[in-house]
């Protein structure tokens, strides 16, 4: 393989990025072009890479610093999924942000954080690929703020929360490459003792930041009211979830060895439950179609922890395999809520209503994805739920059932969100509300489609994706392939799936339409006042954060005051009150001068015939 | 042939004075800086003939065969830059009278200052190749009395009052400084520094030898200007003409008061603790003092005056040392402050004479409208500061060093307070004068013209050079320091 | 010859009479009082069997000089009676602590008793002190030239220029005023329009 193909990936987006910002604000359509005919031809050559092994090493600065690229399955899986992402909301965003401002910058960013991520996907050092990785945090910053002239708070949350997380993964390299004596990422394998393990926590900490789990997740919701929606589809469904759940599964696999008896397997499970839990009571009760998406967005993270927590293959399997199905359908969730969003002018809950007759194609992209996010047979996310809900039973029967519970909220919530947005009355205003253009709705066809062949036939992703990642070696001659669950199981899924049926049904009823479904449970007396309070970002850990830091802050001032006082008053008084003394003492007089001369030299014949 | 370095000058000066060249008078300037020039290069190119042949015709006449060292060819280096710059400043500054005057009764007046220039720096000459007390004593006269006219060379009251004042005070140094040679004489039967020298090694705790140190080195403290003995000298050099001034504060000074007291310490006396003491007591008061003193004054020469005083406490400072190390940073400190604080004065006399003004509070963005005089000063201003890779830095750096080396922590940490002080004052001026909005009444400000540019763009060139080849210079600059101890 | 009485005696009238040369309001006196100084010094050198010096002091300093001087002094114009009373006024003032630190340095000086150890450790001194003066060191000899040039050069520049000033101290009002660090120079003085 030449040089010139393994560094393609990275090297044509970012170029790519660069050349779009050379664009005039005027050209934004030919932008839009250039921008989907380069992520076009990333996905042939990521097509054409994947499955190949390569590696690259070029010396780099000194200190034994070296330039490392690998491409092995893993990274050319996580690379071909990202190009197909890329291109298929390139294409969407073609006819979703053509009446934007700042196109050339939007398809900058966009290009760029494509190649920022190969980088990160492809480094086999860890230098460089924290350099890649860190430097995802500039076109998130920038991905938000060109969304809205308000954006730049968000821009700023998302852009602190990502990057005291990259500080802690920041100190987990450092630590790791102490400990292996080596940067390279393909020769490290540390046991789990008690440093590695705190190492473990650091990097593992940046790894589900970037993916969005709690308590790292706070930013996504506001992003997804600010930022531009082919943004939320792009990074925080579908990119950041592959690039963090693809570093996790690096540390848990290769770099470290997660076995089911270290305390770090519990602890990352626990983790995934709360994640799931608290996120998806956060869904329930929203009244918005992206905000409730991006909820879900952390929630489904949750499972992914999950699976890869457990630390058995059957587990690891699902967690991965739910991060790629879970990407298809929350970007085809989001590029959903772009298309209402572009035809019906709103994506206020309360505003939409009975979508489904003037938007059917988007209806039913929307019903495919919305089942396999509930995980109904037979769409995909039925089958990587169901691979760590296996999983989840081999470790304890809790976590089994906090993923359940889980399961029966996502259900409720999307029932709900359908029934709101789609079915119902038609909403007032929106007469005229017409089906979305082509170039929106091919992408969602594709991805609903690709919903249902992973399903369907799981085998081919399993079989071909996901199992070698694994390696023969740890599947021990497993196969999770194909349709042989335990019976008890998958009619406990589906007993879930009707009882939120169920559940909405009588909830719709006692509201009277869809968007208050929920409603039973959001005032229900225990929860009511919370929901209140996380409402109001009480508990957002961002701004408990900004609290303390503000008071921090004002400890420092107070210090720095001081210092400042010392420097600015006490030491310039004092020098010029010598000063000023001095300037008195010099009257001009000959004789005082002559005198300090004669008593100088008193003192100093004194001195030398004392003193020797 | 050294001697020679007297003995030219003295010759040109007869030359220059036959009643029938009078005439000619314009081209005392000239002779002048060519004389500089081939003292300049003889110390650059260093031709063996020159300063190492044997005494011909010459010592024969003289009786006089000096010793030369490293240091005396720093200092003869020093000397010709600091006086080809005095030179040009002096036919920028001091106007000929030649014109308003009857041709009958002309003036001249530029062309006295240049023969009392030259004889300055004649009498340098030979205070740097003096190796005997009275020599020494005599050639410093030289170069007092030339100093006391050359500073009311232009009359005027401050000058009177500066020029009276350095007089009174010189003429205690003086006597001071002749009692203790009497006093030596009597001890050593003989004048030259190897002879007191072991004279004093035979004798050193008699009471009669060490009040004769005492009284000499108080007396070269004196000429060197340093705290408390300083007095006159702010008022002397503030009220002295621009050429004067750069003279003075560049040289003079310091070949009669510093280069004469590492000369006569080294030579001589040579280290012991109660005179190490002494005199980094004695240059750390100077340093801070001067500095301090610097920080509140707004006049622009007197501000450069008490500057003056307080780098002069860095190389007394790093002579105290007793080291090496603190020698050679003395001696390099010594040859930077030659040229950077004789920029400082160039650029003085050009603001000065174009402003007609040296208070700073009336000045105010002068660097608008003398770029390049700005820009100068802003170059020796660092350098005194001792900003890196400036050549001042160097020579602080090694100051404090050695310092350090020797175990004077509390010196060192002082010195580089000091050095804090001197940025203040160095900025408060830089802002006052050159920064800033454009001061009323500067509209039609000029730059000064290329007589003072040239000798200010020489000597800021010379100062980066020194700091930027400071690794090459090692070397040859400051290695051969160690044949002195 | 020892060190006796009339040495004590003769240093005595020697620093009296510098003290009044100094202090004398009269330059004619003054100058008077310079020459009976230096007449009291040859005598002491003449004492201390250095006839060359003595005659030398006597016939120069306490001779030639004088003369010179009261020639010069002759041209001056004395002060007026009130500018003579200012200026006695102010010397009482200035000089007052003269006499407190005369005796303050005497006391002093005999409460330390400082042990000068004379007669002298030079006990090889074979050469005579003309010898190591003059005759080996004619080098000083061209610095003699050159004093005498600074000299020269001194008398031109200060007494025959300017026209406007004739090498004379402008009376300016603020005659009394002195060059101090709170001085700010408003013009450059000496310079032709």
């Amino acid at each position: 393989m030449s040089i010139n193909f393994i560094f393609e990936p990275i090297a044509l987006p970012l170029a790519a990025g660069i050349i779009a910002l050379l664009f005039r604000r005027e050209q934004g359509k030919a932008c839009a072009w250039f921008c989907t005919a380069v992520t076009a031809a990333h996905l042939a050559i990521a097509t054409y890479l994947f499955g190949k092994e390569a590696s690259l090493t070029l010396p780099w600065g000194a200190f034994g610093f070296e330039f490392s690229l690998k491409l092995y399955h893993f990274s050319g899986f996580i690379m071909l999924a990202a190009a197909g992402f890329g291109f298929l909301i390139s294409l969407y965003s073609t006819a979703f942000m053509n009446d934007r401002r700042f196109l050339n910058q939007y398809y900058a960013y966009f290009l760029l954080t494509l190649g920022m991520v190969n980088g990160a996907v492809l480094a086999d050092n860890l230098i460089v690929m924290l350099f890649f990785w860190e430097s995802l945090l500039l076109t998130l910053f920038g991905m938000i703020i060109i969304g809205q002239p308000q954006a730049f708070k968000t821009a700023v949350k998302a852009f602190i929360i990502s990057g005291v997380a990259d500080l802690c993964m920041m100190v987990g390299i450092g630590m790791t490459i102490y400990m292996a004596g080596t940067m390279t990422m393909s020769q490290i394998h540390l046991p789990l003792d008690t440093w590695s393990s705190v190492a473990f926590v650091f990097l593992m900490i940046g790894a589900i930041a970037k993916a969005g789990a709690m308590p790292f997740h706070s930013w996504i919701p506001d992003a997804a009211v600010d930022a531009p929606l082919p943004f939320m589809a792009l990074v925080p469904a579908a990119l950041e979830k592959l690039l963090g759940i693809y570093f996790l599964a690096r540390i848990s696999l290769d770099l470290f060895v997660l076995n089911p008896r270290s305390w770090l397997s519990p602890l990352l499970m626990v983790i995934g439950c709360i994640t799931i839990l608290l996120a998806v009571m956060m869904a329930l009760i929203q009244r918005d179609y992206k905000r409730l998406l991006s909820f879900h967005a952390i929630s489904q993270v949750g499972y992914m922890i999950l699976g890869i927590g457990t630390a058995v293959p059957v587990g690891i399997v699902g967690g991965l395999f739910h991060m790629i199905n879970h990407a298809m359908y929350k970007s085809c969730l989001f590029l959903s809520g772009g298309a209402v969003e572009k035809q019906a002018g709103t994506t206020d809950l309360a505003k939409l209503g009975g979508l489904r007759a003037q938007m059917p194609v988007t209806f039913i992209c929307f019903v495919v994805a919305a089942a396999s996010i509930s995980g109904v047979p037979p769409f995909n996310g039925f089958i990587s739920k169901e691979l760590i809900y296996d999983g989840a039973l081999e470790r304890h029967w809790l976590y089994y059932a906090a993923a359940l519970l889980g399961s029966f909220l996502t259900a409720a919530s999307f029932l709900k969100l359908g029934h709101a947005a789609y079915l119902g009355k038609p909403a007032a205003n929106h007469s005229k509300v017409q089906e979305a253009p082509a170039a929106m709705l091919i992408p969602m066809i594709i991805i609903a489609v690709l919903c249902l062949v992973f399903g369907l036939w799981n085998a081919l992703p399993l079989n071909n994706l996901i199992q070698p990642i694994l390696g023969e070696a740890r599947l021990e001659g497993h196969t999770f392939a194909g349709w042989h669950f335990s019976v008890t199981l998958v009619l406990l899924t589906v007993l879930v799936l009707i009882g939120a049926f169920l559940n909405h049904i009588w909830g719709a009823k006692r509201a009277g339409n869809g968007l208050g479904a929920a409603d039973h449970i959001h005032y229900a007396p225990v929860l009511h006042p919370l929901y209140d309070k996380a409402e109001r970002r009480l508990f957002d850990p961002y701004e408990i954060g900004l609290k303390i830091v503000r008071v921090i802050a004002r400890i420092a001032w107070g210090v720095d005051r001081g210092i400042d006082y010392l420097y600015d008053t006490v030491a310039v008084k004092v020098t010029y009150a010598f000063t000023s003394g001095i300037r008195k003492a010099h009257t001009g007089s000959l004789l005082a001068y002559l005198s300090w001369s004669l008593a100088g030299l008193i003192v100093i014949i004194a001195l030398i015939m004392g003193g020797i | 042939m050294p001697v020679l370095l007297i003995i030219v000058p003295l010759l040109a000066l007869l030359v220059l004075n036959l009643p029938w060249m009078r005439l000619m008078n314009r081209l005392a300037l000239w002779v002048g800086l060519i004389l500089c020039l081939i003292q300049f290069f003889l110390v650059l190119h260093s031709p063996s003939f020159f300063w190492e042949a044997p005494p011909l015709w010459l010592g024969r006449l003289f009786l006089f065969a000096p010793s030369l060292d490293y240091l005396s060819l720093v200092m003869f280096l020093a000397i010709a830059i600091v006086g080809a710059s005095a030179l040009l400043v002096c036919r920028y500054s001091i106007h000929d009278l030649l014109e308003p005057v009857k041709p009958g009764a002309c003036s001249h007046k530029r062309f006295l200052v240049i023969n009392l220039l030259i004889l300055a720096l004649t009498g340098m000459n030979g205070v740097v190749l003096a190796n005997d007390l009275f020599s020494l004593y005599v050639f410093l006269e030289i170069t007092a009395v030339a100093s006391y006219i050359l500073i009311v060379a232009e009359k005027g009251r401050d000058a009177f009052e500066g020029a009276f004042k350095y007089l009174v005070m010189s003429a205690v140094a003086t006597a001071l400084i002749l009692a203790a040679i009497a006093l030596l004489m009597l001890t050593a039967g003989d004048l030259s520094y190897a002879n007191i020298k072991l004279a004093m090694s035979a004798s050193s705790d008699s009471h009669i030898v060490l009040a004769a140190v005492a009284m000499l080195v108080v007396g070269l403290f004196i000429k060197g200007g340093l705290i408390p003995f300083h007095g006159w000298l702010p008022d002397a050099y503030s009220a002295a003409p621009a050429a004067v001034s750069v003279l003075l504060a560049g040289i003079v000074t310091k070949t009669t008061g510093v280069y004469t007291l590492i000369r006569i310490v080294l030579s001589v006396i040579g280290f012991s603790d109660t005179l190490e003491n002494l005199l980094l007591l004695i240059g750390a008061a100077s340093m801070l003092v001067g500095a301090l003193a610097a920080l509140g004054q707004s006049d622009f020469k007197r501000m450069l005056a008490y500057s003056s005083i307080s780098q002069v406490g860095y190389m007394v400072l790093g002579l105290g040392a007793g080291t090496i190390l603190g020698l050679a940073g003395s001696i390099f400190h010594l040859f930077n402050h030659a040229i950077f604080k004789s920029l400082l004065f160039v650029n003085a006399a050009a603001v000065e004479q174009q402003t007609g003004t040296r208070d700073m509070n009336r000045m105010g963005g002068i660097a608008e409208k003398m770029p390049v005089t700005g820009c100068t000063s802003i170059i020796a201003f660092l350098s005194t500061a001792g900003i890196p890779p400036l050549a001042g830095f160097w020579s602080k750096l090694i100051i404090i060093v050695a310092l350090w080396q020797s175990g004077h922590i509390a010196y060192a940490v002082l010195a580089i307070l000091a050095s804090l002080l001197t940025l203040a004052y160095f900025l408060s001026m830089q802002r006052r004068v050159f920064f800033g909005k454009l001061a009323a009444g500067f509209e039609n400000l000029k730059e000064a013209n290329v007589w003072i540019l040239i000798p200010a763009c020489v000597l800021a060139a010379i100062t980066i050079g020194v700091g930027i080849g400071i690794p090459w210079l090692f070397e040859t600059f400051l290695l051969p320091i160690r044949s002195l101890l | 010859m020892t060190f006796g009485i009339v040495y004590i005696a003769l240093l005595m009238l020697l620093l009296l009479a510098g003290i009044w040369t100094v202090m004398t309001l009269n330059l004619l006196k003054s100058a008077i009082g310079l020459a009976i100084t230096s007449a009291i010094l040859s005598l002491l050198l003449f004492l201390m069997a250095a006839p060359l010096a003595g005659v030398f002091e006597l016939s120069v300093c306490a001779g030639l000089i004088t003369v010179v001087f009261i020639s010069a002094i002759s041209l001056t114009k004395p002060l007026t009676g009130t500018e003579a009373r200012a200026r006695d006024h102010s010397r009482v003032k200035r000089f007052i602590l003269l006499p407190v630190i005369i005796v303050a340095v005497a006391w002093g000086l005999y409460v330390m008793h400082p042990h000068l150890d004379l007669p002298l450790p030079a006990a090889d001194v074979e050469r005579d002190v003309r010898q190591v003066f003059w005759n080996i060191r004619r080098i000083d000899l061209v610095g003699q030239i050159l004093v005498i040039l600074a000299g020269v050069f001194g008398v031109v520049i200060l007494f025959k220029d300017h026209p406007d000033t004739k090498g004379e101290i402008p009376r300016t009002p603020d005659a009394g005023r002195r060059t101090t660090d709170k001085d700010r120079p408003d013009t450059k003085e000496g310079t032709p329009a």
